[in-house]
């Protein structure tokens, strides 16, 4: 090997060619894992490919796709008629604020502050109305000074993509504190 | 004479395994991530800290607990949390206290999106996957207030290599993010068959219409049979990035057209912090060893000087030496495998392999003139 340029009075030499800085030297390849240190790597690697694994797996049935990485699915939109059904019967529309309460307060985000107007569902239908759902039973149980409402109801027009709209219903849990 | 220093043959695929897994490889394109991860953190974590600044936190409207026994903590104490979460993506970009730092970064960042099922979002989960990654690989050894230290206080520098398994899992991650995204699609026929993304045009015509985008650009996006291809396209091209970053052959042009990729998505979604993220994370792929590659120049010519220092000022990931050879010689780049270029395909070839310039110089490697040539004829390889 001829080419090498002096530097600051050191020989530099080019890299042969097909020797790879990629595999170490063999001196280097000393046994310093332990075999508790390599079977616990080779555990953890495994553990995390087969725990995502499953996890996209699971995206495709779960309405919540936590690491499923399942974006942008649908082009579905939603839209929801939220009624309280109070203890005497009548079905008020969360559209107007009551005991001090507004829809629009009490649940932001996730496109579930404004459900009267069409939206995307932006991670899915089965998510949003998984949403929707857990929505209704918060509200149920996180405005204490209503005393008159017994459940919220959601009457929930879905468009899945181009299709046909789909009517679903929706319910919260009965609150005790309707009297 | 040529010497081939070959791999060695595991003895079973479990050895082979146990191999790969505990190689030791370079960090430096984890400690460049690192660097990079920690503004992203805190875009992240911004609608958080703001909302909370203005007297609103999670709780305070609609949120829904994975687990029951989810500790919530105090009003005072969460704000604190996320204080103490930006300061550590800050120390974490840094360098400093590195070990520590991004261990409470992922720490506040998990914390934070496992309170509610709506904090998580697929952007956020491969936030927590990078951070997972960076907190257990010791990738505060370079490019970090700590090494700077360590040089300062005369200490010896630390190994900069380090067992390649959370690279690899990083990048495994990485392609899953790709590759569940496009099978997802690929598997809806009305994905692939472009009534998602037709439709959803059509429901945003009205900004479209108003937005700067000329009308045979707003009337091409709104004919239905454009989506029948343009939606297969966006399928095999998430499907191609995916597999394409696995092969050194197809990995940089994955890795280019990831960078379109992203680029559309933003300027065409809100996505939270999903394209600065992935584009970052474009630089695990990086064969993990450093200065295996050798620029010439001649120090005498001003342009060559040039070259040099935008190596010196944008290498960060560690990959050339440069050599100041004889007068007169030609800009000279001797590869890892031992492959020559000179003059401009040179010059294309290093700006192709720097982290900053990469994207834009990397279509004139396909160029005629750009192929380099091989000094024995031997073809280096083996890198992944």
């Amino acid at each position: 090997m001829d080419e090498a340029y002096r530097i600051g009075g050191a020989r530099w030499w080019i890299p042969e060619p097909g020797v790879s800085s990629w595999w170490p030297h063999p001196c280097h390849r000393l046994g310093v894992d332990t075999r508790a240190r390599v079977i616990g790597r080779r555990l953890v690697v495994a553990l995390v490919v087969v725990v995502q694994l499953a996890l996209v797996a699971r995206g495709y049935w779960s309405a919540h796709k936590e690491f499923a990485f399942q974006m942008f699915p649908e082009s579905s939109t939603w839209q929801a008629e939220i009624v309280r059904v109070t203890s005497d019967g009548a079905r008020v529309s969360v559209t107007r604020p009551w005991d001090g309460y507004q829809w629009a307060e009490l649940v932001v985000g996730r496109g579930l502050g404004r459900p009267e107007v069409r939206h995307h569902a932006d991670a899915g239908l089965d998510n949003q109305l998984a949403f929707l759902d857990a929505a209704l039973d918060y509200v149920a149980d996180n405005t204490p000074r209503d005393d008159e409402t017994r459940y919220l109801e959601a009457r929930v027009t879905t468009w899945h993509n181009t299709d046909p709209p789909e009517v679903t219903v929706l319910r919260s849990d009965d609150r005790p504190e309707a009297t | 004479m040529t010497a081939v220093v070959a791999p060695p043959r595991p003895a079973s695929p479990i050895a082979a395994v146990d191999a790969l897994l505990g190689r030791r490889v370079s960090m430096r394109s984890l400690a460049l991530l690192r660097v990079l991860v920690g503004p992203v953190t805190l875009l992240h974590l911004r609608p958080f800290v703001a909302d909370a600044l203005g007297g609103r936190i999670y709780r305070d409207a609609f949120y829904e607990p994975y687990a029951a026994w989810y500790p919530d903590l105090p009003r005072p104490l969460y704000g604190a949390v996320l204080a103490v979460g930006i300061v550590a993506a800050v120390a974490m970009s840094l360098g400093f206290c590195t070990r520590l730092a991004t261990g409470t970064t992922l720490g506040v960042v998990a914390y934070n999106l496992f309170l509610s099922t709506t904090h998580l979002h697929s952007n956020r989960a491969y936030l927590l996957i990078v951070l997972a990654a960076l907190a257990v690989a010791p990738c505060g050894r370079e490019l970090s207030v700590d090494a700077w230290l360590r040089r300062r206080r005369g200490r010896p520098p630390l190994d900069l290599r380090a067992p390649a398994w959370p690279l690899w899992l990083l990048r495994f991650e990485a392609a899953v993010v790709y590759g569940a995204s496009g099978l997802s699609k690929l598997v809806d026929p009305d994905w692939f068959g472009g009534t998602v993304t037709w439709h959803r045009i059509v429901q945003v015509r009205d900004r479209l219409d108003a937005s700067p985008l000329p009308a045979w650009a707003v009337s091409l996006l709104a004919d239905r049979s454009f989506h029948t291809y343009a939606a297969k396209l966006i399928v095999l091209t998430e499907l191609f990035i995916a597999v394409g970053l696995w092969w050194r052959a197809t990995r940089y042009a994955a890795v280019w057209v990831a960078v379109c990729f992203h680029v559309a998505i933003e300027v065409s979604a809100s996505v939270q912090v999903f394209s600065y993220l992935a584009i970052a994370a474009l630089v695990i792929w990086a064969v993990p060893s450093t200065r295996d590659r050798l620029v010439v120049i001649d120090p005498g010519n001003p342009r060559h000087r040039r070259l040099a220092s935008s190596i010196g000022a944008l290498d960060w990931l560690a990959r050339f030496r440069v050599l100041e050879g004889p007068p007169g010689t030609p800009v000279t780049l001797t590869d890892r495998n031992g492959a020559l270029s000179t003059g401009p395909a040179a010059v294309a070839r290093v700006l192709s392999r720097l982290p900053l310039t990469a994207w834009f110089a990397l279509p004139t490697l396909v160029l005629p003139g750009a192929r380099p040539r091989h000094r024995s004829g031997v073809a280096g390889g083996g890198q992944r």
